[in-house]
């Protein structure tokens, strides 16, 4: 690549990613918005009314204890300004009623670890077996690779799970509860692997696994079906070179499509497989802050959540740049 | 050294060998408060009691003072004695009073603390703890969400709630370190009664950290027979046997242990040694199967009345079609509850309910006068339906029964119940399982917005004016009998009548009945599965010959243990490592 190519790259990159960031932050806004007002439509709030309800005073004094006194349009401004400073509130359903900022700060990192291993499992695992199953395709090793993905798929995580614990949980020896493997990294921290997150990666996995090998073996098999690998081989390039240099370039744009998109999901957790494995992440949050009406918390991880993705997307787009220059040269094209 | 100092030196050494193993195993079989465990007893280092904490509801506090419905674990209030408790047979017992009497008035009660009762800082259990409690739930700023118990009953009460007044002004107050005095708004003669819940926080802690300071081991202070020594919201809690404890329920268990996960794996968790007790509300037919088909499960499940609770089907009676009392009999005649219990509840676990207040419960139908009422008659409530207007259910409005977030197996009842119903009227009835916080605003909305529901009810306190008071027209439902509201507030207030009182209560429950404020359709048989290892309380037969944990008697937690069969089966108990593998 030419000085000249690399500076218009930058120059490009860099416009891009700003424009993009800028569109984020209105998307945020409106995410804020909408959320916001759809919580307040929902019947009940961040109290329970137990069996006999709540006299006229009673249910003044609970309104007021949670700011829901006050009209919706400055609760709705009250929300925003204080967003603007990141600051969410307390939690209304957590013991102690924590900092929310500071209760994600402190769960986070477990649903964080387990959803790395995750995406470390599923991906590496994944990729080699699409790829494999690509270059051997219609045979026995393509079956068995389509099969696995099949039941991946296919399988709930429930069910997964349920015949995890049931095979090599507790009864069986297996995911002996607490026995650390590589201790935390920082003193009173969650240690760095554990035997408690074998099981709830691989029930974790299994699904993205499963998506990841299928997505590979489809964006391979289409790339080596290619004219321009025929060409490639003609020229007498060696098998390594036409699969590295030539099939996976081009097999990665709609990997990197479908498959980035994963990531946030990921990282953020699972209500079930935190439950079920007594995780003390952040996945449970996403569910029992809505049936809990725990606004503060809502707002903050609904925000969490369209940050996440919004990065995702820019990232997956900035890739596409550096994967295919057409796309790059089609920018220069148009913007010229 | 010589040859007869190495001889001493040497037996000295080998008395001392056989020794300490003989001290270390009395120490094992002692408690902390010095007490031998019983003969059949683990050692004291297994007398740990496990249990599951929901991970999924709003949990803040271990106190009832600051929040009843948001108490954590539900583990009891194991930090402080409340003023009474009740026994085994449902009679009201000293707690942290020793005694207490009514004014000759009936309007004020005097209770009097038993001496030297401690918190574990070393300060003294006063009345002023008590005081200081009752003022923090009356305070508005505190926004206590079971205020409705004193509403019309402590003097005060109601205009502190409202903040007309402040709450150091309502009528219940310290006298001096060992008194306390309640004045009521009228004679109210279950008021000990309604006392038996409230556990105290600590004045001083109270003052110095907030309400918050229970839920941290660091600032945590007892009186009561546990203290938190460890809380991870969201993973476990600790509480250990409090060594200062000086009240009447000192207990043998070492440490209670509970952590946090989903109520639906509660069974699968107690198969697996995790929990030592499940109660009957996790229990579906399916677990039902299983206890049944294993001898020791069916053993240790043992029953009682709990909290006498009672299903039942509610509608909007100010608004058609239900405004009819013949359409409300009509659907209360066509619910063919011996059918639903038999078939689908299984009589294991409910009797058939043809009025509000389970038997055994004061001032409940014990003669069955009530039964023919609203006892399943299709043909009788195919006529009543046709004098309605309503003729083989032509022209009937379909209805939806809201239920409230049941779990499958309450949900399977009133499915059954809305198929009979159907079946026999010729009506069509969907069912709709809502969350909870949905159905109590529309439930609660006025007017209200919830047609037609089904919904159970338990006791606060053991007296019919918690359980008719439902029914007033204040209460939770749609329905409004004027007659039935001056029955239950004239008997509220009656004193030194038991058996009048008694009988306004009864007339009062006719009413209900007879105008069918509501369809009853049974009175649940509660219980809990035990570990074959859990000793003590639950196994002791009460005046009834029932076992098992009978519901108010915070006492139970005093005769608790783990026998000594618990190292016979594999539990995460012995698993920790507090028992050699």
């Amino acid at each position: 690549m030419l000085p000249s190519e690399l500076y218009f790259l930058g120059a490009f990159m860099t416009g891009y990613i700003l424009r993009r960031a800028v569109s984020l932050v209105f998307v945020l806004y409106a995410v804020a918005t909408i959320v916001f007002f759809l919580m307040s439509a929902v019947p009940g709030g961040p109290y329970q009314f137990g069996e006999r309800g709540y006299s006229q005073d009673a249910m003044a004094n609970i309104l007021a204890k949670y700011g829901l006194d006050k009209p919706v349009t400055e609760r709705y401004v009250n929300y925003i300004r204080d967003a603007l400073h990141l600051d969410f509130g307390k939690s209304t359903a957590v013991a102690g009623n924590p900092d929310v900022v500071n209760l994600i700060g402190q769960v986070w990192p477990v649903t964080l670890q387990v959803g790395l291993y995750t995406i470390l499992v599923s991906f590496s695992l994944g990729l080699t077996m699409g790829i494999v199953a690509a270059y051997f395709r219609n045979s026995w090793i393509d079956n068995l690779v389509t099969f696995v993905a099949t039941l991946g798929i296919t399988i709930p995580s429930f069910i997964i799970a349920t015949w995890l614990l049931l095979i090599f949980g507790f009864q069986n020896g297996w995911g002996r509860a607490h026995t650390v493997i590589i201790g935390p990294v920082v003193e009173g921290g969650y240690p760095l692997l554990a035997w408690d997150y074998f099981l709830p990666v691989i029930t974790y996995a299994l699904a993205p696994l499963a998506l990841v090998a299928r997505y590979t073996r489809s964006s391979v098999t289409d790339a080596m079906s290619a004219d321009y690998i025929r060409t490639a081989r003609a020229k007498g390039l060696s098998e390594r070179a036409v699969m590295f240099r030539h099939v996976m370039r081009n097999a990665l744009i709609p990997m990197v499509t479908v498959l980035l998109p994963q990531v946030p999901n990921l990282l953020t957790g699972s209500l079930f497989i935190e439950v079920v494995y007594g995780i003390p992440g952040l996945g449970k949050f996403f569910v029992t802050s809505i049936f809990n009406r725990d606004y503060p918390m809502i707002m903050a991880l609904a925000l969490l959540i369209a940050t996440l993705w919004g990065l995702t997307y820019l990232i997956t787009d900035i890739l596409y740049t550096l994967i295919d220059p057409r796309i790059r040269i089609g920018g220069r094209v148009r913007s010229a | 050294m010589n040859r007869n100092r190495l001889i001493l030196f040497l037996a000295v050494l080998l008395l001392a060998l056989a020794i300490v193993p003989l001290l270390a195993a009395q120490d094992d079989m002692t408690d902390v408060y010095g007490r031998a465990l019983p003969e059949d007893a683990a050692p004291y280092a297994l007398q740990t009691w496990r249990n599951m904490c929901r991970s999924d509801a709003v949990e803040t506090t271990f106190t009832a003072v600051v929040s009843v419905y948001q108490r954590i674990c539900t583990m009891g209030d194991l930090f402080s004695d409340s003023l009474v408790v009740l026994n085994n047979d449902l009679q009201l017992i000293p707690g942290a009073a020793e005694s207490w009497e009514p004014s000759e008035d009936g309007l004020t009660w005097t209770f009097h603390l038993r001496p030297d009762q401690v918190w574990s800082d070393g300060t003294p259990l006063t009345a002023y703890d008590y005081e200081a409690s009752y003022r923090f739930m009356a305070d508005p700023a505190n926004a206590y969400d079971f205020v409705w118990m004193w509403q019309g009953v402590i003097a005060g009460w109601d205009e502190a709630v409202a903040g007309e007044i402040s709450p150091e002004e309502i009528g219940y107050r310290a006298v001096d370190d060992l008194t306390i005095e309640v004045e009521t708004q009228t004679p109210f003669p279950p008021l000990p009664n309604t006392l038996f819940f409230w556990a105290p926080i600590q004045k001083a802690a109270l003052e110095a950290h907030g309400a918050n300071y229970t839920i941290d081991p660091a600032t945590a202070v007892s009186s009561g027979p546990f203290i938190l020594t460890e809380f991870k919201p969201g993973e476990s809690v600790i509480f250990e046997a409090n060594p200062t404890y000086n009240g009447y329920r000192k207990p043998i268990l070492r440490e209670m242990i509970g952590f946090f996960g989903d109520y639906n794996t509660y069974f699968t968790a107690f198969q697996n040694g995790e929990v030592d007790r499940v109660s009957y509300e996790r229990l579906g037919p399916a677990e039902f199967e299983i206890i049944d088909s294993d001898p020791v499960m069916k053993d240790n499940y043992l029953p009682n009345p709990g909290d006498f609770r009672t299903d039942y089907l509610l509608m909007d009676t100010f608004n058609p079609p239900f405004d009819n009392q013949s359409v409300r009999l009509a659907f209360a005649k066509a619910l063919d509850r011996d059918a639903i219990v038999a078939n689908v509840i299984g009589p294991r676990l409910a009797i058939p309910a043809y009025s509000f207040l389970s038997p055994g419960f004061p001032a409940s139908d014990v003669t069955g006068e009530l039964h023919p009422i609203q006892a399943y008659d299709c043909d009788a409530a195919k006529q009543l339906l046709a004098d309605a207007g309503y003729p083989d259910g032509a022209g009937f409005p379909s209805l939806t029964l809201q239920l409230r977030a049941e779990t499958e197996t309450v949900a399977a009842r009133f499915v059954a119940a809305a198929a009979s119903i159907s079946s026999c009227l010729n009506v069509q009835i969907e069912v709709n399982n809502m969350e909870f916080s949905a159905y109590m605003t529309a439930l609660l909305a006025r007017p209200t917005t919830l047609q037609f529901g089904a919904v159970s009810y338990g006791m606060d306190y053991l007296d019919p004016a918690n359980m008719l008071g439902v029914w007033v027209s204040t209460g939770r439902h749609s329905w409004r009998n004027a007659e039935f509201d001056n029955l239950v507030q004239a008997a509220n207030a009656v004193v030194g009548d038991p058996e009048g009182r008694t009988q306004m209560y009864r007339d009062a429950e006719r009413i209900l009945v007879e105008d069918v404020g509501g369809i009853f359709l049974d009175h649940r048989i509660q219980g809990e599965l035990y570990q074959p290892f859990v000793l003590g309380a639950p196994r002791e037969l009460n005046s009834q010959g029932l076992p098992g944990y009978q519901w108010g008697n915070e006492g139970n937690w005093g005769s608790i243990y783990i026998g000594s069969t618990v190292t016979d089966v594999k539990t995460y108990r012995n698993d920790m490592g507090l028992v050699g593998e």
